[in-house]
């Protein structure tokens, strides 16, 4: 070997490019955080002081994440459930007061063991309290992680789709969605 | 003696080749999945094994079955990608994409490295490479295939769990010893061929 420092320097960067770009990235993908729980049921309700405490507010929208629309199938048939063994719930609020959203459609799917994400999936209304509450059986692991999939599609306010993972052994998922003037 | 080392040696492989297969396909992320996840996993799983052996049977010397292998387990990782984007191209082109997971990101550079570490076994008498530049990289190369190939399993939910982690980290912890043990041997070797002649 005529130059051994050439090729120690060339590997050295290499393997500090490798470590960067495995540094850089992030666990479950950019902005899929975990939103998994288990235990009891907490209510995703805000109360009433903390609803006159936001009247005439703005809160934040929520924005979408990438692979949000990943397997996205357009008007999700409404059902009772998909299953049982797991919830999906959260609460749609407008950004513009942050007043919940009452009778809004929320489309869920995911991979469970009675289908993968195109095959299991939904369409689920908020109720008075802007409330969405949907059981399905638990999602497994297809593609390296238990991940759901909740999005709003139906023009009134702008398009969300997100993606979020959860843990193995949670029983519940909680996304709530806050929801932009359409345009 | 050679009999019983050779015994010892095809048990081992028997094994580190069943384990990983068996614990993935039993695993519960496979209940309902597509015949596309199931050929997926266990292409995955037979890669890990193959990523194990291969140190070994440098250092056995027997380099046509390491040859052989090496091209083998690019085949079981190219099955492994291509099930996935059989599966959900968009599932699998967002995890290869810089949004992606980290445990994509490794699999994506091993992958690569990979790729890199049989093109310079295939090429190794064309390449204008001397034979100690040669041997370094192909050793790199190696070491980045198995740490970011088990990273990568480590890290998946679902296939090798639990039970699955620690098989993962021991077999991963043998192939990473097996690389300087195979040069070491092959220094050995080089050593006692030219004692002869000093």
């Amino acid at each position: 070997m005529r130059r051994p420092w050439l090729l120690g320097l060339l590997l050295a960067l290499v393997t500090a490019g490798i470590v960067a770009a495995v540094v850089d990235s992030e666990t479950s993908g950019t902005g899929a955080a975990n939103v998994g729980e288990s235990g009891p049921e907490r209510a995703a309700t805000p109360a009433p002081a903390q609803r006159e405490r936001e009247r005439g507010r703005r809160c934040e929208a929520t924005e979408s994440n990438p692979g949000g629309t990943n397997n996205y199938i357009p008007n999700a048939p409404p059902l009772d459930s998909l299953g049982s063994g797991f919830v999906i719930t959260g609460l749609v609020r407008s950004a513009d007061g942050c007043r919940a959203l009452r009778d809004v459609r929320v489309q869920v799917w995911l991979a469970t063991e009675t289908g993968g994400e195109q095959d299991n999936r939904t369409s689920v209304r908020t109720d008075a309290e802007g409330r969405y509450r949907i059981e399905t059986a638990p999602t497994i692991p297809q593609f390296g992680e238990p991940n759901i999939h909740v999005g709003y599609d139906d023009g009134d306010y702008g398009e969300v789709f997100i993606r979020r993972v959860v843990d193995l052994d949670d029983e519940r998922a909680v996304v709530d969605l806050t929801l932009a003037p359409s345009g | 003696m050679a009999d019983w080392r050779a015994l010892a040696f095809a048990a081992g492989v028997v094994a580190v080749v069943a384990v990983p297969v068996a614990l993935a396909l039993t695993d519960r992320h496979l209940a309902g999945a597509s015949s596309a996840l199931v050929l997926s996993t266990t292409a995955g799983a037979l890669a890990v094994s193959a990523l194990v052996v291969q140190p070994l049977l440098a250092r056995e010397g027997r380099i046509a079955r390491h040859q052989i292998l090496g091209a083998v387990a690019l085949v079981l990782v190219l099955v492994h990608v291509g099930a996935l984007f059989a599966e959900s191209s968009e599932d699998a082109w967002f995890a290869i994409s810089p949004d992606g997971p980290t445990r994509a990101r490794m699999a994506l550079i091993a992958t690569i490295a990979l790729f890199g570490v049989v093109t310079l076994g295939a090429l190794r008498t064309r390449l204008p490479l001397g034979a100690a530049t040669w041997r370094v990289l192909h050793a790199y190369l190696a070491v980045v295939v198995i740490a970011l190939g088990i990273g990568h399993a480590v890290l998946t939910d679902g296939a090798l769990d639990d039970a699955g982690t620690t098989v993962l980290i021991v077999l991963g912890a043998l192939g990473l010893l097996g690389v300087p043990a195979a040069h070491s041997a092959r220094t050995r070797r080089a050593r006692r061929r030219a004692l002869p002649e000093a």
